[in-house]
């Protein structure tokens, strides 16, 4: 193991905490798994490809988080707000449903070829970190989702948006009662949560590939850091998706074959040791 | 009227599902799957069409997972994406014990169904505590995980990566004394799976109607208030959870036998996710409803996958159901029939 593979590590990690952040949050007010959060990402992937070649990568970082949040706030229009009273679960599997459709609408739109982003010119080549070559890109990702983690816990701690929706996920009905405006909460929670998710796959765009699938594949890693974080804990689903950034990656250097099952033997022995997660109150 | 609104008067919908439970009914029901059962077994003479024939069959064999999906959330309320692993594991353990052991089929179906039995007693000690979101996603990075070592090229010499994999059965490969040409024929094999099929039903019918389906039925309602009752809750679920793995098990050992090659689509997340949809489609609250749905998914991946969008309209259609439809298309026959009897009582 060396400096570069933590650093791998610490990217891949960052980038899963921004996403898993945000469906924590969604979770949280909502009581809902969102399944199109992989969508989301790969969504934002794509769309950063499109604008990164029309206009600049920098554009794409402002514009694709803007028209993610639209998105999202289509999604609690249409989807979370009518339906609320429906069980939770029919919800998840319609957001599973609106992920079908959205991986096909990608496929019609770019096409099933794997594309690839360019970085931004000032971030091409290397830097020097602790003696070894990193590529300076990928230290872009690591600040800007560090940063980006850090004023979302501020944001979550320190205002009183951040108040109300820590009272709406520990239980909503009561938030409702002592005047919280429940549904404007969430508006803000699933449309914030939408536009981090194509923050992160903006971020990852030059990064990673792009292809159909990486929504889908990213979900399920997510899925697995937000319940070994514990499910609706915004803190343990940060912890939990950096920690396993880094555990995977690292382990990819001695034998990748077991990288690939890390995520899923952590998630059975978190199940087995403290089946509630992480930092979580009990699955369900 | 005072007497209606007695606290202790037990509401219209405790007591109806005890006026159902008559043994009457149990039998009648049984009577009916054993009729539909001989009556299907001439589908082959009706069916003379090979490609027609093959759809049906992959209905039926698509069918055992489905109705295992469908039995879980119908007695406890728990949606799972996990039963493509039973399917995926039961056809990949016929093709490893055929082309690594030389059993023979009949052998090696049997050995299937133990070993996707087996997954299924371990996924269920792991995910039958959690209930709702939690088991839904419990159960989907579990059968992913099972995906993801199918496709580990260390394992290549057993399940063959991404490649699949073909059963090399041999020239003398017998199965139910049928010989391999007689195997891949959807016509002649459709009895066996139909048979298997059926059974399966029949056998969930009767656990649903028994004792026990009360008791899953309860936790499924309550299941804080069935542990102060001092029942257990943990090995009843358990027990349910592995009989439906052992029905997609024996589904996914049939389709191996029948198909011939493996691919590891079979156990990935498009797949756990279509048998879902399926049974959401054809609504779980029936016996009935997941073999409707899947055969109209089979219906519809054949007839509507033009230019690949089939995801795009089986995505549509889950959200149509789900939104203005909840219980999927028998849950609709079943509440109009209802309002019609209803309506006709007055």
């Amino acid at each position: 193991m060396n400096a570069a593979q933590l650093l791998n590590g610490i990217a891949l990690g960052s980038l899963l905490m921004v996403l898993s952040s945000g469906l924590a949050m969604i979770y949280g007010l909502r009581g809902v798994t969102n399944f199109a959060h992989g969508a989301l990402y790969m969504s934002g992937a794509y769309l950063a490809y499109t604008l990164s070649d029309r206009l600049s990568f920098w554009a794409a970082l402002v514009l694709v988080p803007v028209i993610l949040a639209v998105i999202g706030v289509v999604l609690e229009m249409v989807f979370f707000r009518p339906l609320q009273h429906r069980s939770h679960i029919e919800l998840g599997l319609i957001t599973f449903g609106l992920a079908l459709i959205a991986e096909r609408l990608v496929v019609l739109i770019w096409g099933e070829k794997t594309l690839s982003v360019d970085p931004p010119p000032g971030l091409t080549g290397t830097t020097s970190v602790l003696g070894v070559d990193y590529p300076t890109y990928r230290l872009g990702i690591i600040v800007v989702a560090l940063a980006l983690a850090a004023i979302l816990v501020m944001w979550l701690r320190y205002t009183r948006t951040g108040l109300y929706v820590r009272a709406a996920s520990q239980d909503i009905e009561t938030a409702g009662i002592m005047g919280i405006d429940v549904n404007r909460v969430s508006l803000i929670v699933v449309s914030f949560g939408a536009a981090l998710a194509g923050l992160a796959g903006t971020l990852a765009a030059p990064y990673v590939s792009l292809d159909p699938n990486m929504g889908n594949s990213f979900l399920i890693i997510v899925l697995i850091v937000v319940v070994i974080g514990g499910i609706g804990s915004i803190g343990g689903a940060m912890v939990a998706g950096m920690g396993l950034g880094i555990i995977q990656t690292v382990s990819t250097v001695w034998s990748p074959s077991v990288a690939v099952v890390v995520p899923y033997v952590a998630l059975v022995v978190v199940l087995l040791w403290r089946p509630q997660g992480l930092a979580g109150k009990r699955v369900s | 009227m005072s007497v209606t609104t007695l606290p202790d008067a037990p509401p219209a919908d405790v007591v109806a599902p005890r006026s159902r439970r008559r043994p009457g009914r149990t039998l009648l029901g049984a009577g009916l799957i054993v009729a539909v059962l001989l009556a299907g077994l001439s589908v082959p003479y009706i069916i003379k069409d090979p490609y027609t024939m093959g759809l049906v069959l992959e209905m039926a064999l698509l069918g055992l997972p489905a109705l295992g999906i469908g039995f879980l959330a119908r007695h406890l309320g728990l949606i799972s994406l996990g039963h493509s692993a039973f399917f995926g594991a039961a056809a990949y353990s016929v093709g490893i014990a055929v082309n690594r052991w030389d059993l023979s089929l009949t052998a090696a179906v049997g050995f299937a169904v133990v070993v996707g039995t087996l997954v299924s007693l371990v996924m269920g000690v792991l995910v039958v505590r959690a209930s709702g979101m939690g088991f839904l996603m419990l159960t989907l990075a579990l059968s992913m995980a099972l995906w993801q070592l199918a496709l580990q090229t260390s394992f290549r010499p057993w399940t063959g990566a991404h490649d699949g994999l073909l059963i090399n059965a041999g020239a003398d490969a017998s199965f139910l004394g049928m010989g391999p040409r007689e195997i891949q024929d959807p016509g002649l094999f459709w009895a066996g799976v139909w048979v298997s099929l059926m059974g399966a039903a029949l056998v969930l019918w009767l656990v649903g109607r028994s004792r026990f389906g009360v008791l899953l039925e309860g936790i499924r309602e309550n299941e804080e208030r069935m542990r102060f009752s001092g029942y257990g809750t943990f090995l009843p679920r358990l027990a349910a959870f592995t009989l439906t793995g052992v029905v997609a098990s024996l589904g996914g050992a049939l389709f191996a036998v029948n198909a011939g090659y493996i691919s590891p689509d079979i156990l990935g997340f498009t797949r756990a996710g279509d048998s879902l949809i399926a049974v959401l489609i054809g609504g779980p609250a029936s016996l009935a409803g997941p073999l409707i749905g899947t055969g109209l998914f089979v219906w519809a991946q054949a007839h509507l996958n033009f230019g690949g969008n089939l995801h795009l309209f089986t995505g549509i259609a889950l959200i149509l159901v789900l939104v203005f439809l909840p219980g999927g298309l028998t849950g609709a026959v079943q509440r109009i029939a209802r309002a019609l009897r209803k309506g006709g009582s007055r």
